[in-house]
């Protein structure tokens, strides 16, 4: 599965690896994005999802938007496409 | 209308707005208007914690090493942190708590402040141990001018939510003369003070905190005041929780899902909401001048703090929909994010020293030699 990742700095094709969050993948990539708590509640890893759908392997407390995603606590269910502004 | 401490109207509280509806009865949890109260309710539980718990003792030593400027950073903060968890233990109860008409949201309001109260607790136990008498730092905190800048920009949307409130529960909508001044009370009013009240606290929550959170991790990068920085992200969690928590009213009233006329609010008084938070910006830009006005520490100073609010500010003003002010386009401080990192919190608090935690200390390996020297 494929991470398309776009970020202020650029756009970015990232690997999905099992095991990862969709967090983990991108930051192996050594792509900087912003996360904080890394357990759903606090939302500084919020994101827009283009297309493509992800599973929550928590609860998400934090708020997010009908269009949004947390990063630190979801994979990806096939290709996605991300972006962080 | 006049607040009683048990509604006994039989009123269904799934069709109750969060705010200004009929008084809470019953404290039930069964069944939920707004389910992510109880959920953060049960998180904000997960995360008790006691300050005793965490050793400071060698922090004592630290300090005595800091420069007089690090120890003049170090100890303003303190004050800055102690302002803000003094007004955030009691306020949230007695501004929100005679208006909420949901038990979740009433019961969340609850736990919030008294974590805020863990808080303030937990700055006497780390001046406690830095001062044989920790009085004059906080005598201070009601003599510097810098803090009090402060103080009367947060407390004043609460002070003036409340004394409406008061107005409105003893008197009803009106206008009402008290002590010579004209007060015009109409619930829409009320709705918009409170309206401003929460973008303030939000405001709060969401950036206050991040320059003396910033200076705590700068000392801990260098191993320096470890106890301290153990009892700051344990709080840095709670607080990114409370600001969880901002963020959904905020965006429950802007999305028309609670009280429709706060979402017409929401839309009216949205530049003054960004003025709020810009507001807030400002004055933390100040307070990181006040912090290096006698000299800078390693690893940080005024300018880079100033971008990271700015970077921080970005993010939280997006989360409710007031878009993106500022230009910074990465993270200045990305090693931040891994105090604020809720799995590098630790289960066993008392051990201070990060970098020479154990786990399993106990040696369970025994050889036939250690009983040489035993005769029976």
């Amino acid at each position: 599965m494929n991470i398309k990742v776009t970020t202020l700095n650029g756009t970015y094709d990232v690997p999905f690896f099992d095991g990862d969050s969709t967090l983990e993948s991108i930051e192996r990539q050594g792509i900087a994005v912003q996360s904080h708590c890394r357990d759903g509640f606090c939302g500084a890893c919020r994101c827009k999802l283009v297309s493509g759908s992800v599973d929550y392997k928590v609860d998400p407390l934090a708020f997010i938007d009908d269009d949004e995603i947390l990063t630190c606590c979801t994979v990806p269910n096939e290709n996605v496409e991300l972006i962080f502004d | 209308m006049k607040y009683t401490t048990f509604n006994q109207l039989s009123n269904n509280p799934l069709s109750e707005p969060m705010f200004f509806g009929n008084p809470v009865n019953v404290a039930r949890y069964d069944q939920q208007k707004h389910q992510i109260f109880e959920k953060l309710i049960e998180k904000q539980i997960s995360f008790f914690w006691r300050p005793e718990e965490v050793d400071v003792s060698k922090d004592r030593v630290d300090f005595q090493k800091l420069s007089d400027s690090e120890k003049h950073i170090f100890i303003s903060n303190l004050k800055y942190q102690t302002l803000l968890d003094s007004i955030q233990g009691r306020s949230p109860n007695i501004a929100f708590l005679p208006i909420i008409s949901i038990p979740e949201l009433e019961t969340w309001v609850e736990t919030w402040s008294f974590f805020e109260t863990i808080h303030s607790r937990s700055y006497t136990h780390i001046l406690r141990n830095l001062f044989g008498d920790p009085s004059s730092i906080f005598e201070d905190i009601v003599e510097n001018e810098e803090i009090k800048k402060r103080a009367a920009d947060i407390s004043k949307y609460y002070d003036d939510l409340i004394f409406a409130v008061q107005l409105w529960q003893t008197l009803g909508e009106g206008i009402h003369t008290v002590k010579g001044e004209v007060h015009e009370i109409t619930l829409r009013n009320l709705k918009k003070k409170l309206y401003l009240c929460m973008n303030s606290v939000n405001a709060l929550e969401a950036i206050r905190f991040y320059v003396s959170f910033a200076c705590t991790f700068a000392f801990a990068e260098r191993e320096l005041m470890e106890g301290n920085s153990k009892i700051i992200r344990l709080i840095a969690r709670d607080e990114n929780l409370h600001l969880t928590s901002t963020q959904h009213i905020l965006n429950l009233w802007a999305k028309g899902k609670d009280d429709p006329e706060m979402a017409e609010i929401a839309e009216e008084c949205k530049q003054e909401a960004t003025d709020i938070f810009l507001n807030a910006v400002e004055q933390e830009k100040q307070w990181a001048a006040f912090l290096f006005n006698q000299g800078s520490m390693i690893g940080l100073n005024k300018e880079i703090l100033c971008q990271y609010v700015e970077f921080i500010a970005n993010h939280r003003m997006s989360a409710i929909g007031l878009g993106q002010p500022f230009d910074v386009k990465s993270n200045p401080l990305p090693w931040m994010n891994n105090y604020l990192n809720s799995d590098n919190v630790q289960v066993a608090p008392q051990e201070s020293e990060i970098s020479s935690y154990l786990v399993g200390q106990i040696d369970a390996e025994v050889n036939a030699e250690d009983f040489g020297d035993f005769d029976l």
